[in-house]
């Protein structure tokens, strides 16, 4: 999934940095600043809405938009993504045209 | 939330008392997936789909998917571009690795049996429908790095596979007599499903 997500923004143009999982999400994302984060929910050893909260903390991360990816659509699962400080919430399988409108109308 | 024509479920599948193998076991339809931590056999019945028995190979959790692909069997489509096809497959494998690990598997310890991908279907949508999935399947493992232990995939029988996550063992029964079309009519049914129902998810910004 993470080569696929960064293989249709990279076509797009886009620049992209990858992480294995939550812990390491968190440490490039510290190391560097970017200008949008996505972030699948199931990942090992830090899930997504730990890392969306471990961010939101972040001065850097206030403001940044974050774009979750999930197989779960249900309300209870979106309300905890919206407390946890995400921005959006994509539900696999989606489309590259879908993600990008997104990407574009977060970075607007 | 489970949509009612997603055509993936999870819900809990028939369940019946095998009285050869005594043991509980629940039965894998097309489309249909299921993970567990309990000792018990997971069956299913493959034409041209495929299946992957995945589980933690120190824990003995572990699961069945049973499913095919709507379009080409590619992650990467002929003009570059991911195919719906590859995106659906991906959905299906990530759908049951992560009911493995929301059991309490561990990722970097599964390990995968792959079976299907029988030319079935002949005269029903691509001739080699069979073979893409089992493309598919094979190139989506080795992209996770999940190592494959076992495959029987491609050729032309149907094939019944019994799976014990809990030692790993598949039984594999290549049905060279098939006493009703069963099997194709199901496959058919899910593959019109697919084709003509929605495979995409959607998305929702908060703000």
């Amino acid at each position: 999934m993470r080569e696929m997500v960064a293989f249709v923004l990279e076509s797009a143009g886009y620049r992209v940095i990858e992480a294995e999982d939550g812990v390491q999400g968190l440490d490039r994302a510290t190391a560097t600043t970017v200008d949008l984060v996505i972030t699948d929910q199931n990942m090992p050893n830090m899930d997504g809405l730990t890392l969306v909260r471990s961010l939101r903390e972040l001065r850097d991360y206030k403001s940044v938009p974050i774009l979750l990816l999930t197989t779960e659509s249900s309300d209870s699962m979106k309300s905890q993504g919206r407390a946890a400080g995400a921005t959006g919430w994509l539900v696999k399988p989606f489309d590259p045209a879908t993600l990008l409108e997104v990407v574009q109308k977060v970075l607007r | 939330m489970i949509r009612e024509d997603d055509p993936l479920r999870d819900e809990i599948p028939n369940r019946y008392f095998d009285p050869h193998f005594k043991i509980e076991t629940a039965k894998i339809l097309p489309g249909e997936y299921y993970a567990t931590n309990k000792d018990m056999a997971l069956v299913t019945v493959l034409g041209s789909c495929v299946s992957a028995c995945l589980r933690d190979r120190e824990s003995g959790i572990g699961g069945m998917n049973h499913f095919m692909l709507p379009d080409e069997g590619k992650l990467i489509g002929a003009h570059g571009n991911i195919s719906a096809g590859g995106r659906y497959g991906v959905h299906a494998m990530e759908l049951l690795i992560n009911q493995i690990l929301k059991l309490g598997g561990r990722r970097d310890r599964l390990e995968a049996k792959v079976f299907g991908g029988g030319n079935v279907l002949q005269g029903f949508m691509l001739s080699n429908v069979g073979e893409q999935n089992a493309q598919f399947i094979v190139e989506y493992l080795n992209l996770e790095r999940i190592p494959i232990a076992a495959r029987d995939l491609l050729d032309v029988w149907p094939r019944k596979i019994y799976f014990f996550p809990r030692s790993g063992k598949v039984m594999v029964k290549r049905l060279r007599k098939v006493n009703n079309d069963t099997i194709v009519l199901r496959e058919r049914d899910y593959g019109a499903r697919l084709f003509h129902g929605p495979i995409e998810g959607g998305a929702e910004l908060f703000k």
